[in-house]
């Protein structure tokens, strides 16, 4: 009872004192996890990338993920390609870093250098991998990369590459200087980080003066922040909790899928693989254990990629013809009896033990044997990638994500028999692959095209599942629209104010 | 006492040598950084180079012996993802854990001493039954339930206080009224408990019968006696909430060392795991010396 006088007392005073709210031009940013780096480099990883791109450090190219422009210009003014494997940038003049220096092909060829050093492991290097590209300064605001071979994306891939001053040591820093239209202020790591507006930035002013970013782990206290007036964007709440008019659905660029080890039988038999396919009523899921906005997949990139075919059909959901496949090939002498370990991983997406309850429960009923194990990541880790686990067959639940709109940050990895996460080995796969990532313009998109219909239709290399959808929570004070690239950039720069 | 203290020192430290020994082999069981530091998509060859630069590619017992010899230099290392010293990253979440649990268990032992005493003199009566229904409903309630229907009725609903975080003297009411909650009800109970034996006891009665009045029997003869089991139960929740109270840090952002001690686990930051293990361990230890300080000051016995 003392309990609740000391603190009915307490909130009586409390309520005389309102907290002080942002003001004027500043926003507050809820976000899930507070990155352990705010390192330019490390930028492609989302958390991190948030906060970074776009604001603090700027790229030579940028990808338009709100209108159709594609590629860009942003530090380069321009590009073009001189050779068969060298592209030359010109750059932008009158362009200063926030330490005052001014930009120049230099900085360019030290960032790249930077990214790439053994020292260090930056992440933005594995765009590069397999390609040996040489950046050389033709004069202060020219530069050329020289790809060995041929790389008809490589101003899409420095997109990715973020420039820090060619004076910024190789280790990691803490105190990251870019040329972007924000500069960090100050970290106090557990609790914010808030970038200021430059006043000397080279391109428009934005309207939000100072951000401040905070961490919250539980996505009902983001929604409620935001309902409190404490912050003003949470870009990722639960569908849960999206329930009022400030909540925005948004396609959050992940695709869910099962991948499938082709070499382990059953699985290497292609009756088998569209019997999982159309075992599965995908209908079911949405609206009711995912959230309403969910799209049935069929191809592991979302629809704004180059390539994505829209003439391929969703597998249907017929348990009837998915039994009278697994009785034909049983027939044959296919072990179709065999237990299936099905892995999925905790807290992978809202929902994620309930959908993969409900799949192997829809696998079972056709006749499949499938064991469901939830595991958590890094566990999940020793099944995804290769070398694989193959004492019995498996199916790996997985999620990826591309909001990068080219395909090739995933085929590659996804299909191609080298590739890490890659169920299959077909040679026509990997000439598709390689074809396509050789390729440019219409050619390009034309043999995607033909790569994703061939995977789904005749290779049946996966159970393709959903493209998901986001909740954001937006706040009375702003003006702001969340896109498919809202996960792994949020430019303050597109945040308006009311 | 002086031996007794010298004595648990001694245990303490070989204690904490033992667990040094267990977390550094056990956590490096548990798999490879470099599989949750890099992408999933990134190569064997960045993958080895990662390894190369943290030094995991060592066989284990040469890993073991630099960290010990680093360790007799109180280096505990670098973080694996902050790429800064893990002692520093530790003692900054710990110092908000501490101020948690201290100012917690002080409400907490002040509130249940005071109205376990209370309830014990009215043993039977209304405010007895009230006191004890009231803790165990506290003792029940699952705290991230607590603490998120707080959050909706305190701070988005009424507007009081600030949801969650840190900065102002109200940033620290909600996430301590849902710590205070279960160990209150606990410790009433014990005190209730001790103080009803005790109130039954030969010398009491002598007291009464001397014409003692109530609040001295309570504060002076009684409760000096029935503190013994109280104080056992103190230090054991306090213990608890010095490990990181990981469900409140969670949810109302708080920066203390139970979810940076969850974290680290997760993405296998060894130097930072075992640098909240030894912080907390050694604060726990002289949590432990403490009490048995107190036990000497209370009980002459034991002061031997």
């Amino acid at each position: 009872m003392s309990r609740s006088m000391l603190l009915g007392s307490l909130f009586a005073a409390a309520g005389a004192l309102t907290p002080a709210f942002a003001q004027d031009a500043s926003v507050t940013v809820v976000l899930a996890e507070e990155p352990d780096l705010v390192e330019p480099c490390m930028a492609t990883r989302s958390n991190i990338g948030r906060i970074v791109l776009g604001n603090i450090s700027e790229t030579l190219t940028e990808l338009d993920v709100r209108g159709g422009e594609g590629l860009k210009p942003r530090l380069a003014e321009s590009w073009e390609l001189v050779d068969d494997g060298t592209w030359r940038f010109h750059l932008r003049q009158g362009v200063t870093f926030s330490d005052g220096s001014a930009f120049d092909a230099e900085d360019v060829k030290h960032s790249f250098e930077r990214a790439g050093s053994d020292q260090i492991t930056c992440e933005i290097s594995r765009y590069y991998e397999g390609i040996e590209i040489t950046p050389t300064v033709v004069d202060a605001h020219t530069i050329d990369f020289t790809a060995e071979p041929a790389q008809p994306i490589l101003p899409l891939l420095l997109s990715l590459l973020t420039i820090v001053p060619s004076e910024t040591p190789i280790e990691f820093t803490r105190e990251p200087v870019g040329t972007g239209p924000y500069v960090m202020t100050d970290w106090t790591p557990g609790q914010s980080i808030t970038l200021e507006r430059r006043g000397d930035y080279w391109g428009e002013q934005p309207e939000v003066a100072r951000a401040t970013y905070v961490f919250r782990a539980d996505p009902s206290v983001r929604a409620a922040m935001v309902a409190a007036g404490e912050a003003d964007i949470a870009p990722s709440i639960s569908a849960i909790d999206a329930t009022t008019d400030m909540d925005v659905a948004y396609p959050n660029s992940e695709t869910t899928y099962l991948r499938i080890d082709h070499s382990v039988p059953p699985l290497n038999d292609k009756r088998v693989r569209e019997a999982l396919n159309l075992a599965i009523d995908r209908d079911a899921f949405i609206g009711t254990v995912l959230a309403a906005g969910t799209e049935i997949a069929v191809a592991i990139v979302p629809p704004t990629t180059l390539g994505w075919n829209g003439d391929i059909e969703p597998w249907g959901y017929d348990p009837e013809r998915a039994k009278a496949l697994l009785a034909e090939a049983k027939a044959d002498g296919v072990p179709v009896d065999a237990e299936i370990l099905l892995v999925g991983r905790t807290a992978n997406f809202p929902g994620a033990t309930e959908t993969f309850e409900a799949i192997q429960s829809m696998l079972s009923e056709v006749g499949f044997n499938v064991r469901l194990q939830m595991v958590e990541v890094a566990e999940h880790e020793q099944y995804y990638s290769k070398p694989y686990v193959q004492t019995q067959p498996i199916l790996v639940g997985a999620q990826h994500d591309n909001s990068r709109g080219d395909p090739v940050f995933s085929m590659y990895f996804k299909y191609h028999s080298e590739g890490r996460q890659s169920g299959i080995a077909d040679a026509r796969v990997d000439e598709l692959i390689e074809a396509a990532t050789a390729a440019t313009g219409e050619k390009r998109e034309a043999l995607w095209r033909e790569l994703f219909a061939y995977l789904h239709d005749e290779v049946i290399a996966d159970v393709l599942l959903f493209h998901m959808v986001g909740h954001a929570r937006v706040g009375e004070r702003v003006d702001f629209t969340p896109t498919i690239a809202t996960n792994s950039q949020l430019q303050l720069a597109e945040i308006g104010l009311k | 006492m002086k031996s007794m203290l010298g004595k648990r020192a001694l245990s303490s430290f070989v204690s904490l040598f033992v667990l040094i020994v267990l977390v550094f082999f056990l956590s490096r069981l548990t798999g490879d950084p470099a599989a949750l530091y890099l992408p999933v998509d990134a190569s064997e060859e960045m993958r080895h180079n990662f390894r190369e630069i943290h030094g995991l590619n060592d066989p284990l017992m040469v890993q073991f012996g630099r960290y010990m010899a680093d360790l007799a230099r109180l280096d505990f290392g670098d973080s694996l993802r902050k790429a800064r010293p893990a002692l520093d990253v530790v003692l900054e979440a710990f110092i908000w854990t501490l101020w948690l649990a201290l100012v917690t268990m002080a409400l907490v032992a002040v509130a249940a001493i005071v109205v376990g005493s209370i309830a014990a003199f009215h043993v039977g009566r209304p405010f007895d039954r009230f006191a004890s229904v009231l803790s165990l409903i506290g003792a029940s309630a699952p705290d991230f339930w607590v603490a998120i229907v707080g959050i909706v009725i305190f701070a988005v609903n009424l507007g009081w206080l600030p949801t969650s975080g840190t900065g102002t003297v109200w940033h620290w009411i909600l996430p301590i009224a849902v710590l205070f909650i279960r160990p209150f009800g606990l410790i009433l109970q014990v005190v209730r408990g001790a103080m009803i034996t005790a109130l039954g006891s030969a010398y009491v009665k002598t007291a009464r019968a001397k014409g003692v009045r109530n609040r001295p029997i309570i504060f002076v003869h009684t409760l000096r006696n029935a503190m013994l089991p109280v104080i056992t139960v103190i230090g054991d929740q306090a213990a608890a909430l010095l490990n990181g109270a990981v469900v409140v840090e969670t949810i109302f952002g708080f920066p203390g060392v139970g979810k940076l001690m969850i974290d680290s686990i997760l993405q296998r930051d060894f130097n930072v795991i075992l640098a909240s293990i030894m912080v907390t361990a050694i604060a726990i230890f002289i949590m432990n010396i403490l009490i048995d300080i107190a036990y000497a000051l209370l009980d002459p016995r034991i002061r031997a």
